[in-house]
């Protein structure tokens, strides 16, 4: 690239290393900014109080990694369940889809991470900055010991809030608790120090820095979206029949006879855009669907004694005066598709039986012949108990006639959470055997809880006696 | 407007985060897909390393991992340069 010669090096260069221009949206209040405020507390509040939240003596929410298992409400999963996990993601993109062909962008103008802490971090721009364009004039003044105390004192809360934020994270993956009292102390381990402080950096720059930027360059969901959306897409719309030609005009003037329709041009839309746009110019990808333009039209349409709704959530059809239809094919294709693998997930985890039988053949030696003349097969056998609580364990095996089980002992207690190793023999006499290979079954079962057993199949190996 | 004028008027944020940031994702899928089927403690056990602590291990797995995946998303951003650009660095003005 350096190597390059063109016409006019310093217009290029201008153009790639043009800088964003700075977005600063208006603070806006109306019926959806409730509606956001209500799913940032909602949202934030679960973030960081959740993790806090303790269960029979257990985190509620513990994706224990250094232990790997996860304790989610009560339930203990092992890495072996990772196909829940893949069902709940495959669940959760599924209503992500239904969502957007419905309502559009609900889950960027609403829920997205990046939206939520994003307001957050406006609020407390403005709190300590103060509106737009006492913000504006702030930066445009030369650095003063006043710009430097109050830019100074805006990052010092956003890091804090940040700090605060990655140690939460932090807290869903090692004990919250025992975090807290480390860090307390100053002795949290070096991994997760980095990761609080990753995590913070990473809240820090996305929420304040990067904002709009993250939605229009790193979002994947933001550049394939709208291959859900159909004329009966719920979207934010300008009335451009309505609005046209906008301009300004006195309240109480005439001016249809002036031939201006509603847009009075105010351009408290673009100011409110948290992504910079202009509605009036039509659907756009940049669009996150938050309605801040919707809310304050309408304050500026009830001003002016207009009809609300110049921009309004709407669909294509209804724009144009056609009716919305709800239920379509896409529609009902995504929410059955839904219906079908979330029914799977929940009966998956009703039926899940917490623990897991291996059987591994002794690989030293394929059979051997027993003082008394039966032929004896050696396995090893790994119970795991997935579950919290300790259980005892009865172990038998069938499949060829008088099999004869040998263990240390008869009944095997397991304490909750661990894996036991148990070496056992298998003896049968050769009389019984009419292949080389014959197919056993082990069952492993649960003494204090009858539903909890499992089987598993082995190879009994012997001589051809027939 | 061509390929090549409509590249550079990309953002300079867009390109660092076209690198950065699919690798990133990538690699986080790959770490916890490799991590899920293989224990890191068994792992150690197979490579001599003793006293290997989980977390760390998963840590040092992830950024092993973003480093290989931004590598290939930085070497297709290499290879998209037009081919022009080569000629014109070399003095060749077709």
């Amino acid at each position: 690239m350096s190597q390059k010669t063109t016409n006019a090096p310093d217009e290029v260069q201008a153009e790639i290393y043009k800088k964003r221009e700075k977005i600063y949206p208006r603070e806006v209040h109306g019926m959806f900014a409730r509606l956001r405020v209500a799913a940032v507390l909602a949202l934030l509040g679960l973030y960081y109080v959740i993790p806090w939240l303790h269960w029979n003596g257990q985190q509620l929410v513990l994706f224990d990694l250094p232990a790997r298992k996860f304790h989610i409400f009560g339930l203990t999963f092992w890495p072996q369940d990772f196909f829940f996990l893949a069902m709940l993601l495959v669940v959760a993109a599924l209503a992500l889809f239904l969502f957007t062909t419905l309502a559009g962008r609900l889950w960027c103008g609403y829920a997205c991470p990046q939206t939520v802490w994003t307001e957050v971090f406006l609020w407390i721009e403005r709190r300590i900055e103060g509106d737009r364009p006492r913000q504006m004039k702030l930066d445009k003044a030369p650095w003063s010991a006043r710009k430097l105390a109050i830019k100074g004192g805006k990052h010092v809360v956003w890091i804090l809030f940040s700090l605060w934020t990655g140690f939460t994270f932090v807290g869903y993956f090692t004990p919250i608790h025992e975090l807290a009292v480390k860090l307390l102390h100053l002795q949290t381990g070096p991994w997760e120090t980095f990761w609080i402080l990753f995590y913070g950096f990473a809240t820090y720059g996305n929420a304040g820095w990067m904002r709009e930027q993250v939605c229009i360059y790193m979002c994947p969901y933001a550049r394939f979206q709208s291959a859900m959306f159909d004329r009966n897409t719920l979207v934010i719309s300008y009335d451009e029949g309505r609005g046209e030609p906008r301009g300004s005009r006195k309240r109480d003037e005439d001016y249809k006879a002036k031939g201006l329709g509603d847009c009075i041009d105010c351009t408290l839309c673009v100011q409110v855009c948290p992504t910079g746009i202009d509605i009036r110019d039509g659907l756009q990808y940049q669009c996150i669907g938050c309605a801040a333009c919707v809310d304050v039209c309408d304050q500026v349409m009830d001003k002016m004694g207009y009809p609300k709704g110049l921009i309004r959530y709407t669909t294509e059809n209804a724009m144009q005066g056609k009716g919305t239809r709800v239920l379509r094919p896409r529609i009902v294709i995504y929410s059955i598709i839904l219906l079908i693998i979330a029914a799977g997930l929940v009966y998956g985890l009703a039926t899940r039986v917490p623990m897991q039988l291996d059987v591994m053949r002794d690989r030293n030696a394929l059979y051997r012949e027993t003082a008394t003349g039966l032929t004896e097969n050696v396995y090893t056998l790994r119970l795991i108990n997935m579950e919290d609580v300790a259980h005892r364990f009865v172990l038998t095996a069938e499949g060829l006639e008088g099999l004869r089980l040998v263990a240390d002992q008869d009944v095997f207690e397991v304490p909750g959470g661990a894996v036991v190793t148990l070496p056992v023999r298998v003896q049968v006499d050769p009389v019984h055997l009419e292949t080389a290979s014959s197919e056993i079954r082990f069952t492993a079962s649960a003494l204090d809880k009858p539903e909890l057993h499992r089987s598993q199949t082995a190879r009994f190996l012997g001589p051809v006696t027939r | 407007m061509g390929h090549e004028e409509q590249l550079k008027d990309i953002p300079r944020i867009q390109k660092v985060v076209s690198v950065l940031w699919p690798s990133f994702l990538t690699a986080g899928v790959a770490t916890i897909l490799f991590f899920t089927a293989f224990d890191p403690v068994d792992l150690g056990m197979l490579l001599g390393v003793e006293q290997l602590e989980r977390l760390e291990a998963y840590s040092i797995g992830f950024f092993l991992f973003w480093m290989l995946t931004s590598t290939s998303c930085a070497l297709t951003c290499y290879f998209r340069k037009p081919c022009d650009e080569f000629n014109r660095g070399q003095g060749h003005q077709r």
